[in-house]
Parts: structure tokens; sequence; C-alpha cells
């Protein structure tokens, strides 16, 4: 169906319109990151920074904490994204290659978790942590949060060890390698991009997170980036320009991340979309 | 090929044995052990996280949901059962029902939102040129990619009292009076900046799902449409639709799913404030249970939470089983 010119052109203008809007709160966290507080306490009207500084990003790291809370941060999210991807691929392998009693009970389980709302479970886990005296400890948080991203985790790498034909694993072993073997040389380097993209989505997952890190950490030494973000407003007054160049601090390896692994994301979620 | 297909119908042991038939004693004790037991020790891990960090906060949660648990019980480790008086207490305060009714209104309100927009720019992605589409992803990519707090702390920004661009803009286009008004006033306002802002974050996965949808449906569907003298809307009804359908009917479940249990940007914005005005279930469940150590009613909470998901989720889950893309093979 061809549309005439003018169709286009309306269309188009809907499109250009579509994109500054959502485009707009990136862009002025951004620009507001960069202009002087001067500048961002004017009256004026300034959609276009006329100048540039760095002012904002020097004072928001200088902030006290700031490096102990992106260090937390960093540390809570690596160590759930290790120990998820390891516990996952340890499940994922006898998941999609081995038949035994169980595997479609546990295949239902991590459906049903990965589904499942956290959330609810914010009581007990505190009090679980609580009692084990993990409160304050930055592995309370790291064990929340691979609790969170193991079941995807396992889930999407038991669908990418399926999609590997499982000749190629024979034919290695027929030229003589073990089971492990075939695993080591064959299966895990074609596993490759399928890990990239599983650990990238788990450490967004991880790195957003709020409620738990709230909660288990009121420790203001222990806390992570968000939490700090969301909760010491106050420590920046109306330094809306400070605010705005932590959040480009945070929000970028997020942003990073995200557009490496963003068309397998889309897939990979919808993947289960119902026919018919 | 023959010769794979002969190893595929072998049981999948270590090393091919030499000759098959006659498997030593200790390679046939080898390969049983590790059929049987190594699938098991391989998954334990996972069994052992997903037990301890999930199932078994779960079995706590109800039993928590049937005690007193407030911080003296919590301080002397006392047991007081109080069978169904914490979910009498939720269901008869008048606060909780308010608050599920906002909740379920603000997360309908959000769903709706989320859903036309997110037709609306999928439909729209289809009609446009490489370099505007293009735009258009980008803009929506990064809106997808930037961190919920991170969200909030620019929406508050752009919604400020004095300064935001907003009121100057609204100022400018000649409304008068806009600056120096608070969109943080009362409840309503503030949950529609909230509820703003999720939509901005929740309609690109919205969008981009059902662009996929519609980018699968062959073109000489909409030519043989054409040719049939279809108008527009009568092509969206028979072209577009049947293959959007099943994936609509996916990301409204996951919408719901994620919209009910919604904290961060509720809390992050004014904590559930003005007096209390934009407090969602989830919010209110940290009031009680975190911020005032009410942890058994605070787990009745949860409990009732969980239930109205699990029925949303209970449908959810036989959609996808019944799907073909997911068989527990």
């Amino acid at each position: 169906m061809r549309k005439s010119l003018p169709q286009r052109i309306a269309l188009n203008t809907v499109g250009v319109v579509g994109a500054i809007l959502f485009g707009f709160p990136t862009y002025w966290l951004i620009t507001t990151a960069f202009k002087t507080p001067g500048e961002v306490l004017s009256p004026r009207y300034d959609l276009i920074p006329l100048s540039i500084t760095f002012e904002n990003f020097t004072s928001a790291l200088s902030k006290p904490g700031f490096t102990t809370f992106l260090t937390n941060s960093l540390i809570v999210t690596l160590g759930a994204v290790v120990t998820a991807l390891i516990a996952g691929v340890l499940a994922a392998v006898p998941l999609a290659r081995m038949k035994f009693r169980g595997r479609k009970g546990f295949l239902f389980l991590v459906l049903v978790a990965q589904l499942a709302p956290i959330e609810a479970l914010l009581i007990p886990l505190y009090l679980l942590m609580r009692d084990a005296g993990l409160l304050n400890q930055l592995p309370s948080l790291l064990l929340v949060y691979m609790a969170l991203t193991l079941p995807f985790t396992c889930w999407m790498l038991y669908g990418f060890v399926n999609g590997i034909p499982i000749e190629l694993e024979e034919a290695a072993m027929i030229d003589g390698c073990g089971r492990w073997g075939a695993f080591r040389r064959v299966t895990l380097p074609l596993l490759g991009p399928a890990l990239v993209a599983t650990s990238v989505f788990s450490f967004i997952t991880a790195w957003n997170e709020f409620l738990f890190a709230l909660v288990l950490m009121r420790d203001q030494d222990m806390q992570t980036i968000p939490v700090w973000l969301a909760t010491f407003r106050t420590a920046f007054a109306v330094d809306w320009g400070g605010i705005m160049a932590a959040s480009v601090i945070y929000a970028v390896p997020a942003l990073i991340f995200f557009l490496i692994v963003q068309r397998k994301l889309v897939s990979g979620l919808t993947a289960g979309a119902v026919k018919g | 090929m023959t010769s794979t297909k002969d190893v595929a119908a072998m049981p999948a042991g270590t090393t091919p044995p030499a000759s098959p038939r006659v498997p030593t004693p200790r390679a046939r004790r080898r390969k049983g052990f590790s059929d049987a037991v190594l699938p098991y020790l391989l998954l334990a891990p996972g069994v052992i996280a997903i037990g301890a960090l999930l199932i078994w906060p779960t079995f706590q949660l109800v039993l928590i949901s049937f005690r007193q648990l407030d911080l003296r019980e919590l301080v002397t480790g006392q047991l007081v059962w109080v069978g169904i008086d914490n979910y009498t207490e939720v269901l008869g305060d008048p606060e909780f029902w308010q608050i599920t009714v906002r909740t379920l209104v603000f997360m309908a309100a959000v769903v709706a939102a989320t859903l036309l927009i997110a037709l609306g720019v999928a439909l729209l992605m289809k009609q446009l040129n490489p370099i505007v589409r293009m735009l258009l992803q980008v803009a929506l990519v990064v809106a997808w990619a930037t961190p919920a707090v991170a969200t909030t702390t620019i929406f508050q920004w752009i919604f400020d009292q004095q300064y935001g661009i907003l009121n100057k803009t609204l100022d400018l286009l000649g409304f008068e009076g806009f600056i120096g008004h608070s969109w943080f006033g009362d409840g309503p306002s503030t949950l529609t900046v909230i509820g703003l802002l999720i939509t901005w974050q929740a309609v690109p996965f919205v969008a981009f799902s059902l662009y996929a949808g519609l980018i699968g449906v062959p073109r000489e569907q909409y030519e043989a449409a054409g040719i049939d003298g279809a108008g527009p809307f009568q092509t969206f009804r028979a072209v577009s639709w049947p293959a959007i359908q099943p994936i609509l009917t996916i990301v409204t479940f996951l919408s719901v799913i994620w919209d009910f249990r919604v904290f961060t940007q509720v809390w992050a914005v004014r904590q559930g404030g003005p007096d209390g005005e934009s407090t969602t279930l989830p919010v209110y469940m940290y009031l009680k249970g975190i911020a005032g150590s009410h942890f058994g009613t605070a787990g009745a909470i949860a409990m009732i939470m969980l239930l109205v998901l699990v029925i949303l989720l209970a449908r959810y889950i036989q959609l996808l089983l019944r799907s073909k893309e997911v068989e527990l093979k």
C-alpha cells in the first residue's frame, strides 16, 4: 500500500515528534549534567546548553562515599552475575542434554520463579538475612541478586544449549573427546554469545535493583548507588546539576550494556509468545 | 552421517568404549554413576540457591503471616501464633482498601496507556522512512535502558516547581501561573507523574515486541488485502491484528504483573507521600513491615498481593505452556 506524499510527510513528522518525546528526558539528563550550577538554576529558557562544564561531575565524585557506593554496587552486581552464570551453565547442560527424573519439574519451577514477584519475599528474606547476621553485609545483597537472576539465567541458557545440535558434541566424542572435553571444546565456545547476553541482562537487573538494596543495607556506608541517589537527594540540596551528573555516572554502564544486547532482549523476552 | 546416528542411539557415556558390546565392569559402573548422579550434581547449586532463597522464604512468608511478629517478638524470639488475625486486621482496615483500589486503578491506567502508545508506535514504525525509524528506535532504546532510579531523578527535575523545564515551557506557551506550580502537591498529581515515567520506560519493550510481530507478516498479505479493496482499518483487523494479538496477550500479562508490583519509582519520587496519598500496595507493605516493624501484618499484605498475582500468573503460564516455543520436553 503506497501512501501519498502528504500522508508520508505527516507520518514521518509524527515519528520525529515521538522520537523527541522519548529521547527528551535522557537528553535533558545529560545536558543538565554539563551545565554550570548558575545555568541550571536560572529562569532563562535553555533547551540547548550554551557552554559545557565538568564541574557537576567533580562535585558528584567528591560527595562523601560516592566511590564506596559505586564499589558496593559493582561488588554485589558482578558477584551475582558470576555466581548465577556458573550455577546457570551447570544446570542448563543436564536440562538440555540428559534425561533424568525431576527434569520437567525443575524447568517448571524455573519458569514460575522467573515470573514470581520477589518483592513479596521482602519480609522473610529480610528476617532470614537478619538471623544469618548478614544485614548490612554485601553478601546478603549478592545472594538475593543471584536468586533474582538465576531463574532467568537457567531458562535462557537452557534454551541456548538446546539450540546447539547435539551431533557436534557427538562428533567430538567420536574424535576421542570425553564428555567434559566435548563440552569444553565444542559447546562452551558456541555458548559464548549466549553467556554474554545472559550476564548482561543479569547485570542490568542487579544494577537497577532498589527495594532489597534499600532494606538490607540500612547502614549508610553499605548502600548501593541507586539507593544513595534516591534517598540522598537531600545531600545535594537543590544541586540538580550534581544529581544529574551522578545519575549519568550511574546510568552509563547500564546504557552501554543494554545497547550490546538490545536485539536479543526483545526476542528473548517474547520467545514465549503464544501462537493462536 | 550414519556414524553420527549410531552414536546418537548409544547412551551418551564418557568416551565411547572400544567394544560397546562387552564393556568392562569398571566402565559400566562409571557410566551408570555418571548417568544417574551427574545431572543432580550439576543441578545442585541452582536447586540449593532457588530452594534457600526463593522457596524457603515463600514457606516462611506463609508462616509469618499467621504470627504476631513485631519488634518485641523479634528480639525475644517468641513464636506467637495469632491465626488469621493479621488477615482480618489488614482486610478490616479502610486504608488497605483505599490503597488497593488506588493500586489497581494506577496499574490499569499505566497498562492501558503503555499498550495504546506502544501499539501506535509499532504501527507507526512500519510506515516511517528508514532514517526517521532509526531515530525513533534509538530514542526508544535509550528510554528503555535508563535505570529506573535515574529516570525518577530526571522526571523530578523536569517537573521541578521553580526551575523545571515543564513549568518554563507551559509559561512560555502562555499558560500563566505555572511557574511555582507543584506537581507533587497532592496524590493524584504525584501518581500521574509516576505513571508517566513508568509508561515512558515501559513503552519501548512493548512497542518493539509488537513491531517484531508486525514485520513478520508477509508483504503479500497486505497486497492481497489491498487488491480485495480493504481499507486501512480492515487491513489492520484482518492482517495485522492476527499477527500481533498473541504478542499483545503476553505483553499485557507481563505489564500487569510488572506494574502491580512496582516499588522503586513510587518510593523514589515521594516515598508514597504527600500524606501517604501516592502509597501503593508494595509501598504499604514496606511501610508496615520494614519501617513500622509489624512483620506479621506485612506478611499478610504480601500474601494477599501474592494471591492476586498468582491468579494472574496461572493464566499466563497456562498460555505460555500451550504455546509451541515453550515446551518442557
